[in-house]
């Protein structure tokens, strides 16, 4: 009898041990307050010209030329979604004696435009490096600005030089141009 | 939000591993021959309840466990997210591993007067999974690439494989003479489903560019492949009934098929030491039917955009030099869901070894002396468990010590030392109440106050008819 009741004390026992194991202190709804933030950075636009490259079919001096980027990245749900603040920052690097603008226009599919940028390139007097660098920054009403662009349009103006000369074929020097965006992004996947 | 939430918990949670070390030479329990086809069974014969002779769950993380991550303390879930992904390698893993056997039974049989022969046969279900903790992914996840110029996020951080399968088994156990026993269990595998994610490789590094500030390379090879699944999540009715009619066609052996096996020895060394060893699921299955791969596939730097400034009269329109750049980006991230070759996985191979010693015989009442016939009421063991995954074995340390309570009540601690804990203490009892055969054996016995803060638990429990052996 003792022994009978010993085995089933004893299974009680295991049982009990199932009962009274339990999970707590433990919160799975908290899950929905993760907040990943990550920072990402992306290269964006680059080009580096020659003087000569400023000339067109005739050998003449193109004061203006342009081109036209879609990012159509910054239109994506995702960063519709998540992007909480943007910055590009954009250099100029001249060994060219003329100073330039780079003008950086963000417009939509129907051109309507929504910010533009413009970035002074100083001249370079005796073909050393000049370098002029700005970052912008997109939050708040600008960052929508830039949620609703789909399209970046870069229009490199030459300014005419204070002793006349004008670019011709022999003129030593390039322009250098970099650029880079740095996303803050705020995933809340739950 | 409730698919992810789920998976998350399945995978933190109820993560598996397969160290059955309680069961392993637990010979009053039919399903001991399950870990070593080899041992001689204590009955006559034996049925199992249906469904319920042996249910075994087990469940641990090798990195950061339930309670790290989601204890009730007002802390931010996310740093200690944060710090439960900066506490873990790659090599840290969740697993799983569940079965339910469906039916089971054995017999002894022989020429002689005492049987040597036993077979016994049965079907079981069985999941099993295991999660490589993806470090990179997570860290990109967290931090982005900005703080990580120059580094090298590695894509083959990916590694996951799961399978459920139905598994129809026949073992035969002989024993040659009274020191040496063997013993074979052929296996069909029937698999119900299957995904396998387990030679990635590739990069992404952010690194200073030469033309432009930063430089980006993308070196993609990844794969996962699944079967039986396609069938599941694509078909139009939502009736989850109709699923569960075809994983139940699948377990009676409509899914892919595969074979294998399992052997063991037990042999007595002297009278008093023993030593027994199996090598388990030795086997493949070949996914054939219902394949659904993806593969993801290309190399890509990607330093910017260069305009082309039509003026400067290059032949290229911008046009034409934006939808290159663009096409190069879809081919990269383009994933192909196309290919259906059929694939061949492997089972996780797994390998027991005990050495036991028995001591301690009962004195006879009556004459206050040693019975003939008289058992060992106690025995020690050291047993290793070792387990083939993906990114190599995984092994596991055992001290058992077994004990004969009373007629027909034993019982069978451990201590387990693991990828899991160091501490593992483990019981496991099984009575025999008349001719039902019932046992119960669980693992990590500290931490039962509170199963979140477990690296890992385990649970296994059954009920069989079974008839004694006559044999004095």
């Amino acid at each position: 009898m003792l022994k009978c009741l010993l085995k089933y004390w004893l299974f009680f026992g295991a049982s009990c041990l199932l009962i009274i194991s339990c999970v707590s202190d433990v919160n799975f709804e908290q899950a929905e307050t993760l907040e990943l933030t990550p920072i990402m950075e992306s290269s964006l636009i680059f080009f580096e010209r020659p003087a000569y490259s400023f000339l067109d079919e005739d050998g003449v001096e193109t004061q203006t030329s342009q081109d036209t980027v879609r990012v159509e990245l910054f239109s994506d749900d995702f960063f519709e979604d998540h992007l909480i603040k943007a910055e590009f920052l954009f250099e100029g690097i001249n060994t060219i004696k003329r100073a330039y603008e780079a003008k950086i226009d963000f417009i939509d599919d129907e051109d309507v435009l929504h910010h533009t940028f413009t970035l002074n390139i100083p001249e370079s007097v005796d073909n050393s490096e000049v370098l002029n660098e700005e970052t912008v920054i997109f939050e708040g009403s600008t960052l929508d600005a830039l949620l609703m662009s789909t399209q970046m349009v870069l229009t490199l103006t030459l300014f005419n030089s204070n002793d006349g000369t004008v670019i011709d074929e022999n003129t030593p020097g390039n322009l250098r141009f970099r650029s880079k965006g740095t996303f803050y992004l705020n995933i809340e996947p739950f | 939000m409730k698919i992810v939430c789920s998976l998350f918990l399945i995978i933190t949670c109820f993560s598996f591993s397969q160290n059955k070390q309680l069961l392993f030479g637990f010979t009053e329990i039919p399903q001991s021959s399950l870990v070593n086809p080899a041992i001689k069974l204590h009955n006559e014969w034996f049925v199992g309840v249906p469904l319920l002779s042996h249910i075994h769950a087990q469940a641990g993380s090798s990195g950061a466990n339930v309670y790290d991550v989601f204890s009730d303390d007002n802390q931010s879930f996310t740093n200690k997210l944060r710090s439960a992904v900066y506490s873990m390698s790659e090599n840290d893993f969740f697993s799983l591993n569940q079965q339910v056997e469906l039916f089971a039974g054995g017999f002894s049989y022989g020429d002689s007067f005492v049987k040597t022969d036993y077979i016994s046969f049965g079907l079981y279900q069985e999941t099993d999974a295991i999660f490589y903790f993806p470090r990179d992914y997570a860290i990109l996840a967290f931090e982005g690439n900005q703080t990580n110029i120059g580094r090298s996020f590695d894509l083959g951080h990916l590694n996951v494989k799961g399978e459920v399968i139905s598994v129809l088994h026949v073992g035969y156990a002989k024993q040659i003479n009274k020191m040496f026993s063997v013993g074979i269990r052929g296996k069909i595998y029937s698999s119900v489903l299957n995904f396998n994610s387990i030679n990635n490789r590739g990069s992404f590094i952010t690194s200073n560019g030469q033309n432009n500030f930063l430089r980006h390379d993308f070196n993609l090879d990844l794969e996962f492949q699944t079967s039986g699944l396609a069938s599941l999540t694509n078909d139009d009715n939502s009736d989850v009934n109709n699923d569960f009619k075809t994983i139940g066609k699948r377990i009676l052996f409509g899914g892919n098929l595969g074979l294998g096996f399992d052997i063991g020895l037990s042999y007595k060394l002297t009278d008093q030491w023993q030593l027994d060893a199996s090598l388990l699921d030795v086997g493949f299955i070949r996914h054939s039917k219902d394949i659904e791969n993806y593969k993801l596939e290309g190399e890509y730097t990607f330093e910017g955009i260069n305009p082309i400034f039509p003026e400067a009269g290059e032949e290229q329109t911008a046009e034409e030099y934006w939808d290159e750049i663009s096409d190069q980006f879809e081919d990269l991230f383009n994933v192909d869901s196309t290919n259906t070759t059929k694939y061949t996985t492997l089972r996780p191979v797994k390998l027991n070894a005990a050495l036991s010693y028995s001591f301690g015989q009962k004195m006879d009442k009556e004459c206050n002396c040693l019975s003939e016939e008289s058992e060992y009421q106690n025995a020690l063991g050291m047993q290793l468990f070792a387990i083939k995954r993906p990114k190599g074995p995984q092994i596991a340390l055992t001290a058992a010590y077994y004990r004969r309570l009373i007629k027909g009540l034993r019982v069978k601690t451990s201590w387990t030392a693991d990828s899991y804990s160091l501490t593992n203490l483990g019981i496991g009892a099984v009575a025999n109440i008349g001719n039902v055969n019932l046992y119960f054996l669980a693992d990590n016995l500290l931490k039962y106050g509170n199963l979140a803060k477990a690296q890992s638990v385990s649970l296994q429990l059954g009920l069989n008819y079974t008839v004694k052996r006559n044999e004095n």
